[in-house]
């Protein structure tokens, strides 16, 4: 596999994080702008752990991630008091103090003769480790899918059981959430934290597959990307947002035919979604049919065998 | 069970409810009627923790709860029905019923079959058939005709097993047939150790199943007792019959 594919399956891969961390909380009827926040957030603090600090890529991701979550809990704890525009607003504008904040923070130490950290606007350079442990690109791709794939587990068991069924509902109704015993306000600053925590493992993987990251990556654009992600794969299933990726990064961006034209399109693609099919194209009741034929041609093949 | 004491619920300039006392012991079957716009489904949106009281106090169990918020209330047992129905639309009928799967307590969240779920479920489908709504339990309820989604509301309210029950005029909007027959669901499936509120317009339907009826007129509770003596007192009839009728007899 030329190094090219591997590139765009890592893309893939990395954005999927992201737009899952956006779809967890359009789930709980939240709309953040920030996510881009901590998709940085994760990729500084790992890029800090392994370069700076030592540290093995494993505990880095744990570290990346932890961090993701406890700002993304805090900021849910501060601004999730009230429903609509409001936490909107405040993650956009979190975001953005995290992109100025990092292009001020110099935190630059000597590690083997070369400056390494975190270096204002110059962005963060030498997060060497997969280079250094000889892990090849393609098996760095086998890391980013087992950790994606491990994550879609987590969320297909979550919207199968009872935990999917609570932020759905608070998602679709507050108020009757709340009349049947859920704690909203608790439910909604925990996807908050939990979405952090999918972001900033993006982040992680971002950081250390290309070595670089400055504070540009993380502008309003990838944070609105990951939003536009679940609107347009759909808010039915985990996996509506990582079609939405698939459109994007894997159609738009990397078919020769579409460069140049990709934002056009995309912009498009979002606009007409957004009036043919407000939730996407595997919304809620395109998935219970898929689930329903799925379900029908399972007991088919039962029966087939019995007989 | 439960007990208001100087209970005020104002919206901007206007009273809801002004310094309401109500006593309603455990079991109890208690009717609150009134005119549109005299605070009866606020003092439901009170019982229920949807909204804050301004001032007074609210008991339950003897314990003040009128600060808590509407999942603690949810919890100490409260269920309700809403007038203006609160299903989600493109779930079917036994997907919005088990909605109530949330009261129980937290750790059935992470086993399936434990023996909380396990009793649920049987507890659902028993609902379901004695309400009507097997055959239509996997049905969407937006396909429903009212009637039906009233009943969806009144299984997820019941599913839960409440201590006290609230409901927002469950027979709104119905044909006469229709409401003596959601009368009938309600004498038969809602256990007599419940205490009931009912919220109602159709007098027939209350004196049917409350031995007690409260009347509500701009906020204020003007009448508190049996339903004969109630209805015959003047101004409840001026309310709901008019001034000349009255003026007549």
């Amino acid at each position: 596999m030329g190094d090219y594919y591997v590139s765009v399956l890592a893309n893939i891969g990395m954005f999927s994080f992201i737009a899952l961390s956006a779809y967890l909380l359009l789930l709980t009827g939240e709309i953040s702008f920030g996510q881009q926040a901590f998709f940085g957030i994760g990729a500084y603090a790992s890029g800090i752990a392994t370069a700076l600090w030592g540290l093995p890529f494993p505990v880095a991701l744990l570290f990346g991630a932890g961090m993701g979550a406890a700002t993304a809990g805090l900021l849910g704890l501060l601004t999730l008091r009230t429903r609509g525009l409001y936490f909107a607003m405040a993650t956009l504008a979190f975001a953005e103090l995290v992109r100025l904040g990092l292009q001020e923070w110099i935190y630059v130490r000597t590690v083997e003769d070369e400056p390494v950290g975190p270096n204002g606007v110059d962005g963060f350079r030498g997060i060497r480790y997969v280079f250094e442990n000889g892990i090849t690109p393609g098996v760095f791709l086998i890391v980013i899918a087992g950790l994606l794939a491990l994550l879609l587990v987590c969320f297909a068991l979550a919207e199968r059981g009872r935990i999917g069924s609570m932020l759905r509902l608070v998602g679709a109704d507050p108020l009757l959430a709340a009349t049947l015993g859920i704690d909203v306000k608790r439910v909604k600053v925990l996807a908050a934290a939990a979405a952090g925590a999918i972001a900033a493992l993006g982040g992680c993987l971002f950081a250390h597959l290309n070595t670089y990251v400055e504070p540009r990556n993380f502008d309003i654009m990838l944070g609105v990307h990951s939003l536009a992600y679940g609107l347009i794969g759909g808010l039915g299933t985990a996996f509506g947002p990582i079609l939405g990726v698939l459109l994007d990064v894997g159609l738009l961006e990397s078919v020769r035919v579409f460069q140049g034209y990709r934002m056009i399109v995309f912009g498009g693609m979002v606009a007409l979604l957004l009036i043919f099919m407000p939730r996407g194209i595997l919304d809620e009741t395109r998935v219970r049919r898929i689930a329903g034929v799925w379900r029908r041609g399972r007991a088919r093949a039962r029966h087939h065998a019995e007989a | 069970m439960l007990k208001l004491e100087g209970v005020t619920r104002r919206f901007g300039g206007i009273e809801a409810i002004k310094d309401l006392a109500l006593d309603v012991p455990a079991g109890a079957r208690l009717g609150l009627i009134g005119p549109n716009g005299s605070g009866k489904t606020t003092l439901l949106n009170l019982l229920s923790g949807v909204v804050a009281s301004d001032v007074g106090a609210i008991r339950f169990d003897g314990e003040r709860i009128e600060t808590l918020s509407a999942h603690r209330f949810a919890r100490l047992g409260i269920a309700r029905t809403f007038q203006n129905l609160r299903l989600v639309r493109h779930m079917t009928v036994r997907e919005n019923v088990w909605l109530a799967q949330h009261s129980l307590p937290a750790a059935a969240a992470f086993r399936r079959h434990a023996p909380a779920e396990i009793a649920f479920a049987a507890r659902i489908a028993a609902l379901l058939g004695e309400l009507g709504l097997a055959a239509v339990a996997e049905t969407p309820v937006s396909a429903l005709p009212l009637p039906h989604q009233r009943r969806v509301e009144l299984a997820r309210a019941l599913a839960r097993q409440p201590k006290l029950l609230l409901l927002d005029e469950p027979a709104g909007g119905m044909t006469p047939a229709e409401t003596r027959e959601m009368g009938a669901l309600i004498a038969r499936l809602v256990p007599d150790d419940v205490t009931l509120i009912l919220v109602e317009h159709k007098i027939d339907l209350v004196t049917r199943l409350c031995p007690r009826i409260a009347v509500l007129d701009f906020g204020r509770k003007i009448a508190d007792g049996a339903p004969g003596e109630v209805l015959r007192r003047p101004d409840v009839m001026e309310i709901y019959f008019g001034r000349a009728e009255t003026a007549d007899a």
